[in-house]
């Protein structure tokens, strides 16, 4: 069929248009979260671990190099007003799209002071006493369960132990994933801190 | 811990009604192997007291080592568990069937599983210093979790693969026809409610199988003559082409 040849710079055109609205979009959408961000900016949370340390390798046995157990994690200057926090362990080195995530908790009691190391891995399992009612959210690995790092060989990951303080408790169904579960708090997250450490295979 | 939901049990209850009426390519597969002519339509009943035996002593193995045996024992254990939900793939022994299908319908897994049952065993020892029948139910099943995700190291593939192998075989062996050596007294089919192969079906025994009444009538395919005739038709089509 005949091609007219007006047709081209009005694709041009809608090319164009199309390119820059959803730019138009992003911006106006990260000045909306500036200005909540300032509004609400969270508190800073210390997390520290007996056996984690900053920026050093991840020991074994909380990997499936050894007996992939949850490892123990500890808080503190949890802000005022706290009602309940939660844990999400990710990977920003993995996952499509990134992060990979390893462990998801929450509904953990504002008086938990940290998480004992190796949560039960069955779902029928109560909870250690000091965190009764938390619950384990669905990992990248889709189980409700801690699964620690398993990096491809190569470079190494880095894991962060994010905390999440919490100004509400949330009415929270188990089977969360860290997506879901982030959505469901945003917007209440009043402190917040981390711990990275490394592991590599 | 379970491998495998409820859901999945009730799922597989009707993949294994097909697959009772259906298995036409599964029993020609057994029927290369020179161990399944014997057993005779008329032996099905005798899988009644199978579970009992076993408990006494392990018979003669077909395929597996004893080694590669025990390991597989306390794997199709940890997959589908022995719990009160009821009996589990150790009633039905579905390390029986697979050891019998591996000289026969699944032959062409025979490597899959020496090469992967040793990975796994291997895994467990550098990961959890034991090897794998020593460890607790807990830890069998934090190391069948890493070999299910595929975090496991040492497998010839990823050991996810291997994982959905056994765990495709343990369910075969679990809710097959008790004829293929596995669902021992009929324990996987009771499991998630399955009458029973049946030719036909009244409207009264409808009405009961709806509200979940209708008793188990504990048949295999093999039970009935004319699936019988159908396979062995199937076998002489089968001997004949391979002869040729």
């Amino acid at each position: 069929m005949m091609i007219e040849k007006g047709v081209v710079p009005l694709f041009g055109v809608s090319g164009w248009r199309k390119g820059v609205r959803p730019l138009f979009r992003c911006l106006l959408a990260l000045l909306a979260a500036a200005t909540l961000g300032a509004q609400t900016a969270p508190q800073k949370i210390v997390v520290g671990s007996p056996t984690l340390i900053a920026d050093q390798r991840i020991p074994r046995d909380y990997t499936p190099d050894g007996r992939n157990v949850s490892p123990p994690l500890t808080w503190s200057q949890v802000p005022a007003g706290t009602k309940e926090l939660a844990v999400i362990c990710e990977d920003p080195d993995a996952g499509n799209p990134p992060p990979f995530t390893h462990w998801v908790v929450y509904k953990i009691p504002v008086t938990a002071k940290g998480l004992p190391e190796g949560l039960p891995i069955d779902p029928a399992a109560a909870m250690p006493a000091e965190i009764a009612g938390a619950i384990q959210g669905v990992s990248g690995f889709r189980r409700p369960i801690y699964r620690g790092p398993a990096p491809p060989p190569g470079k190494p990951h880095h894991y962060h132990f994010v905390v999440y303080a919490l100004d509400v408790v949330l009415d929270l169904k188990p089977g969360l994933n860290r997506a879901e579960l982030l959505a469901a708090i945003q917007g209440h997250i009043i402190g917040q801190g981390e711990l990275v450490a490394i592991y590599e295979r | 811990m379970t491998f495998i939901s409820r859901r999945d049990l009730l799922k597989r209850a009707a993949v294994v009604g097909a697959a009772a009426t259906a298995s036409a390519d599964v029993a020609r597969a057994f029927q290369a192997s020179d161990d399944v002519a014997p057993h005779g339509p008329a032996e099905a009943g005798h899988y009644a007291g199978a579970a009992h035996e076993m408990a006494a002593a392990r018979e003669p193995l077909e395929n597996l080592t004893a080694t590669e045996a025990d390991l597989l024992d306390a794997i199709v254990a940890r997959l589908i568990p022995t719990d009160a939900n009821g009996p589990g793939a150790t009633e039905a022994r579905a390390a029986h069937y697979i050891d019998r299908a591996l000289g026969g319908a699944l032959a062409s897994s025979r490597q899959a599983y020496t090469a992967g049952l040793e990975a796994l065993d291997r895994y467990s020892r550098s990961s959890r210093g034991k090897p794998f029948t020593a460890l607790s139910a807990t830890d069998q099943d934090s190391v069948l979790i890493d070999v299910e995700t595929g975090a496991a190291t040492g497998f010839p593939e990823r050991s996810s693969v291997f994982f959905a192998l056994v765990l495709n075989h343990t369910q075969q062996g679990t809710f097959g026809d008790p004829y293929y050596g596995g669902n021992a007294n009929f324990v996987g089919w009771d499991l998630v409610g399955y009458p029973g192969v049946r030719t036909m079906v009244t409207a009264a025994e409808q009405q009961r199988l709806e509200k979940h009444e209708l008793t188990p009538n504990h048949k295999s395919a093999y039970d009935y003559e004319s699936f019988t005739k159908a396979t062995a038709s199937l076998s002489r089509q089968s001997s004949g082409r391979e002869g040729a």
